[in-house]
């Protein structure tokens, strides 16, 4: 028998646009599997050339799903662009921009769990294709579908009310943000008279974690074992308490068994990690110089956070990090499906920490902008909802951007996506050839735990099909299936 | 300030991507004409809570960028709300939205499509100019029809 290639593209359910290939072997085994990825074509060139003012309302025309997050990594970058770093920004700045990158990850999170996940979740993987999805999901669980719609809606009025817009709005600029908190904006979130209140949100955030838990209950030999593998894990922690950090903090890895591999301080990354390249794919694979690039990548997001950081600052937060840390003895967890876990305690995490903000007085301040001596170069480093987001830029004379470098998290997640694409492939198509809905449907699950964000394929009306492709190993086409 | 009674119109597209911005296009010569704003909307794409949002109106109105060949450069039809879901959620087709809004919220908008024909889909924020003369045909188009509406 000849090799053959079988093709999945695009991913569903995937923010944007990708591609799976898997190749058999002569003996119609699993030889490889490739995740494809055209992402961020261009724009670091496209970049080049604006002035660094414009880079933080620029970047967001990145991604639809987490604009705010590139906002934020340029904003940091920008500000030591004007001579501020991250401690020198004034406490008001720093927490409006806190409470807006909350509020993006919340959104982020409900949308994740409600939207993309619950159908696998609910319905099962051997469900049919037209029943996975959150149409199906609302039709049977319509107050599910409510609650997720209005969790979303939450976090999208506080990056409203921050920035002006839904999307693509502006909070920060360099050196800081450019408006305040309002008492009657602050109510809003408080009150509960127009929209569901911050408290009904925590309670909500902690229904779906007891909802997780318990569908850990019963479903726990696929959720521990489905995709998993040993990885290292990456993301900020508090400097100087390791706790889970989203905003700002160093860099620290650690391997599968919770050896500490790396903790450095988030802007020297360019001295500690490289960017390997593949033919195969328009994404790059980050990796940690010293370790190389077969045993440097790192898994980012949620799982990697509950993983790197010592405790949560939040009390129901940390109360359910210590329960999800008993599943692995306090080790590390490289169970893929526990993402989504870890991304619920995160939603919680959230939740609570823009209660804790909303009552901080200093969310109404009137220190807003801060200036320093002027730099030519700025790093960024955030923590994004599907991880561990740098943006670095430099600039001339006029302040023009020269050069521009963006890692964002789906990138330093492309070998584990990979790794789990072909953990899932090798287990379910060795003995056959046949592509049945299940088997696709386990490997975007796999993607999906992931949560990639590809995105910004052009959104044209009627230019997205799922086309199943079977090729020899000449690339002939053998078999196409379009869904 | 110009209004249109209950009706809500939202731009879908991505106007760094050249002619994907067709539908912010529109809504820009919109407020550029005088509509009241509160009612334009610029998106990247649906999601699932614009059921919510359109459960408020009694029209809504979407706008987007169309890669196949349109006879005028732009088409202007209804759309009525579908069980049939696409494979992807990401990107939530106007009538899918349509359906949910329906089974979660008891709402029926009426809805029409607004598609405007592109050519070039590149990073760039600049739209072809055949692309602008679609968008300027559709717009006054459907200047024309929503006025003639109001007056009778």
């Amino acid at each position: 028998m000849k090799p053959k290639k079988i093709t999945i593209d695009p991913v569903t359910r995937v923010e944007g646009h990708g591609k799976v290939t898997i190749q058999l072997n002569s003996k119609g085994k699993v030889e490889n599997a490739y995740f494809h990825v055209v992402e961020f074509r261009g724009f670091e060139k496209f970049i080049q050339g604006h002035p660094y003012w414009e880079v933080p309302i620029i970047v967001q025309r990145l991604c639809g799903i987490c604009p705010v997050s590139h906002h934020l990594a340029a904003a940091k970058a920008i500000d030591q662009l004007v001579g501020v770093d991250p401690e020198n920004l004034s406490p008001t700045a720093t927490k409006l921009r806190k409470l807006l990158h909350y509020g993006q990850i919340f959104q982020s999170h409900a949308l994740h769990f409600f939207y993309l996940a619950s159908p696998d979740l609910l319905f099962g993987i051997d469900a049919p294709a037209e029943k996975r999805n959150i149409v199906a999901v609302a039709a049977e669980n319509k107050e599910l579908a409510k609650k997720g719609i209005l969790m979303r809606k939450f976090g999208q009025e506080i990056i409203y009310a921050l920035s002006g817009k839904k999307i693509h709005g502006s909070l920060a600029v360099p050196g800081g943000v450019h408006k305040t908190f309002t008492n009657e904006e602050r109510d809003y979130f408080l009150d509960g008279k127009q929209i569901p209140n911050i408290d009904t949100m925590i309670s909500w955030a902690k229904e779906v974690v007891d909802f997780i838990k318990s569908y850990h209950l019963e479903n726990s030999e696929w959720l521990d074992n489905f995709a998993s593998y040993p990885s290292n894990h990456l993301s900020l922690v508090d400097r100087n308490t390791g706790a889970l950090e989203l905003y700002d903090g160093n860099l620290r890895s650690i391997d599968y068994e919770g050896n500490e591999l790396l903790n450095i301080e988030d802007i020297d990354y360019r001295n500690n990690f490289k960017e390997a390249v593949e033919r195969w794919s328009y994404m790059k694979f980050p990796y940690m110089t010293k370790y190389g690039r077969e045993k440097g990548w790192n898994r980012v997001g949620p799982l990697a956070r509950l993983n790197t950081c010592s405790h949560i600052t939040t009390p129901l937060a940390e109360t359910e990090r210590q329960l999800f840390k008993v599943q692995t003895k306090n080790k590390p967890n490289n169970m893929t499906m526990h993402t989504h876990w870890a991304r619920l305690i995160e939603l919680l995490h959230c939740a609570e920490n823009i209660k804790e903000l909303l009552l901080d007085d200093d969310i109404m301040g009137t220190d807003l902008i801060r200036k320093g001596t002027p730099r030519k170069k700025g790093i960024g480093v955030i923590e994004a909802p599907r991880g561990t987001l740098i943006h670095e830029y430099h600039i001339d004379d006029k302040g023009l951007i020269t050069k521009c470098n963006l890692i964002v998290s789906t990138t330093h997640n492309n070998e584990a996506l990979n790794r789990g694409v072909r953990t899932v492939a090798q287990s379910l198509l060795n003995d056959t050839l046949e592509i049945t809905e299940p088997m696709l449907n386990q490997i975007e699950m796999a993607i999906r735990a992931y949560d990639p964000c590809l995105s910004c394929a052009t959104h044209a009306l009627g230019q997205m099909p799922l086309i199943v492709q079977l090729e020899d190993n000449q690339g002939n086409l053998i078999h196409e299936k379009i869904r | 300030m110009k209004k249109l009674d209950n009706t809500l119109i939202i731009g879908i597209g991505n106007n760094t991507r050249q002619d994907d911005g067709l539908g912010w296009g529109f809504i820009e010569l919109l407020e550029n004409y005088g509509f009241n704003t509160e009612h334009l909307l610029c998106k990247y794409q649906l999601m699932v809570e614009d059921a919510e949002l359109i459960s408020n109106y009694k029209n809504v109105i979407f706008v987007d960028a169309c890669k196949s060949e349109l006879k005028k450069g732009f088409t202007i039809e209804p759309i009525l709300a579908t069980e049939q879901v696409t494979f992807s959620t990401h990107e939530v087709p106007p009538n899918q939205i349509l359906h949910l809004c329906e089974s979660i919220y008891n709402k029926k908008p009426i809805a029409t499509l607004i598609k405007i024909q592109g050519y070039n889909w590149d990073f760039e924020i600049q739209l072809s100019e055949q692309a602008k003369t679609n968008l300027n045909n559709a717009f006054y188009y459907f200047l024309n029809k929503s006025l003639s509406l109001q007056t009778k």
